[in-house]
């Protein structure tokens, strides 16, 4: 009996984190949509700093140990 | 998890930032200069001198070329990252509290100490990210806070609000290009200690005094998860790559009246972002830690403590690995899903 008990309690903190993920990316899905097509309709690249890092030159990327 | 420490500093650390590739840290301690150190290998890489007073903060914009900090000197400074060279003095009534750059870098806030005759401000000054052009000597935009001083703010996504904590608990949402109050809310019961953001910057994080951390979706103020502790905290950070936030306090040594307090609590504590459970604790600092600051690329984590050192800890396999079943269960849903189609 106590076995079915503690197993039942399992299931309600499994269950009660299931709704907590599912709540969660659904709001993640709903933002991220939302700040995609902000973006877009100000005009703004998706990443930030698109653009803003220019090519460096190869010999100062070399690394010099 | 074997960390590296980063001796350099004398005094207690205030704030530390890592660049945006993961690969550098900066950061400011009471002691008047700024410190920069390779992430994977606790190298210091230079040090930037030029502060007359204790540090606050730091901040380095997206493309690791500039580094702005703010001090007890009242000013506001910025840095060439490479040569070292300041580039631009703010000066200011009052000490210079958090500074941080817009996600573009074309800008940068800074929340200045409210003290006797002066209200505390948020100021923004526009960036210009070529070290050799000009540096404008006007702010672009002041907001004073006439109600509760702001101790930390932040530009969200967009960089369309200017989201501010204050000493008295509560969260502001400001329009970022008028300066104009959109909100405020009572989040915290305690003076707001940190405000750290999630990658794309729809949510942060916030400290408190009152020993809980919130997460809180930038653009209602709407709390979405509590952390509880039983210390008061200084800084909170959000990981990438898994659904964990790392948070930093403990009650200073001579705020300890009780000598049942238990002696240390300086540890980091690692909580579950999405189900709010405590999951771990690293400990290793001496004295309470100050600041906490997660790699953008999720690969560790720094903490910086009032003992004076920087702890550099690479995430290992088993933090990789740690998941919880009903998250193994979506993930395995999401790919059976993504294969039938």
């Amino acid at each position: 009996e106590d076995a079915d008990r503690y197993a039942s309690a399992d299931l309600a903190v499994v269950e009660h984190r299931r709704r907590l993920l599912d709540e969660w990316m659904a709001w993640r899905a709903s933002v991220e949509e939302e700040v995609e097509e902000e973006r877009e309709a100000r005009g703004l690249p998706q990443d930030p700093i698109e653009g803003l890092i220019k090519k460096t030159d190869e010999s100062e990327d070399q690394v010099i140990e | 998890m074997r960390p590296v420490l980063l001796q350099g500093h004398e005094r207690a650390l205030t704030q530390i930032r890592y660049n945006r590739d993961g690969d550098i840290i900066f950061s400011t301690a009471k002691d008047q200069h700024i410190c920069a150190w390779y992430a994977h290998n606790g190298e210091r890489l230079g040090t930037y001198h030029g502060h007359q007073g204790a540090l606050w903060t730091v901040d380095v914009d997206p493309t690791s070329t500039l580094l702005a900090s703010g001090a007890a000197d009242n000013t506001v400074r910025l840095w060439d990252i490479r040569t070292g060279k300041c580039l631009k003095v703010w000066d200011f009534n009052t000490a210079v509290k958090r500074v941080e750059f817009t996600e573009d870098g074309s800008q940068l806030l800074a929340v200045t100490e409210q003290r006797m005759g002066f209200l505390g401000t948020i100021v923004v000054f526009d960036i210009n990210l070529d070290v050799d052009g000009p540096q404008s000597d006007e702010r672009s935009m002041t907001i004073t806070c006439e109600e509760s001083k702001a101790t930390v703010a932040g530009w969200s996504y967009l960089s369309k609000y200017i989201i501010a904590g204050h000493e008295d608990g509560s969260i502001s949402q400001y329009d970022a290009k008028t300066g104009e109050q959109l909100d405020n809310v009572q989040v915290h019961e305690g003076l707001i200690t940190d405000l750290q953001w999630a990658p794309d910057r729809t949510y942060f994080i916030t400290a408190s005094k009152d020993k809980t951390a919130k997460l809180v979706n930038a653009r209602d103020l709407e709390v979405m998860k509590t952390y509880v502790t039983d210390t008061p905290l200084n800084s909170a950070s959000i990981t990438p790559k898994k659904d964990f936030v790392i948070l930093g306090g403990g009650q200073a040594a001579m705020d300890v009246t009780t000598t049942s307090a238990r002696q240390g609590k300086f540890e980091a504590r690692f909580y579950h972002k999405i189900f709010e459970d405590e999951i771990g604790r690293v400990k290793g600092h001496f004295g309470p830690l100050n600041t906490v600051a997660v790699d953008p690329q999720g690969k560790g984590y720094a903490s910086g403590s009032e003992d004076g050192y920087v702890r550099v800890h690479q995430f290992d396999k088993g933090y990789f690995d740690f998941t919880y079943e009903v998250e193994r269960q979506a993930k395995a849903a999401a790919a059976a899903q993504q294969q039938q189609q």
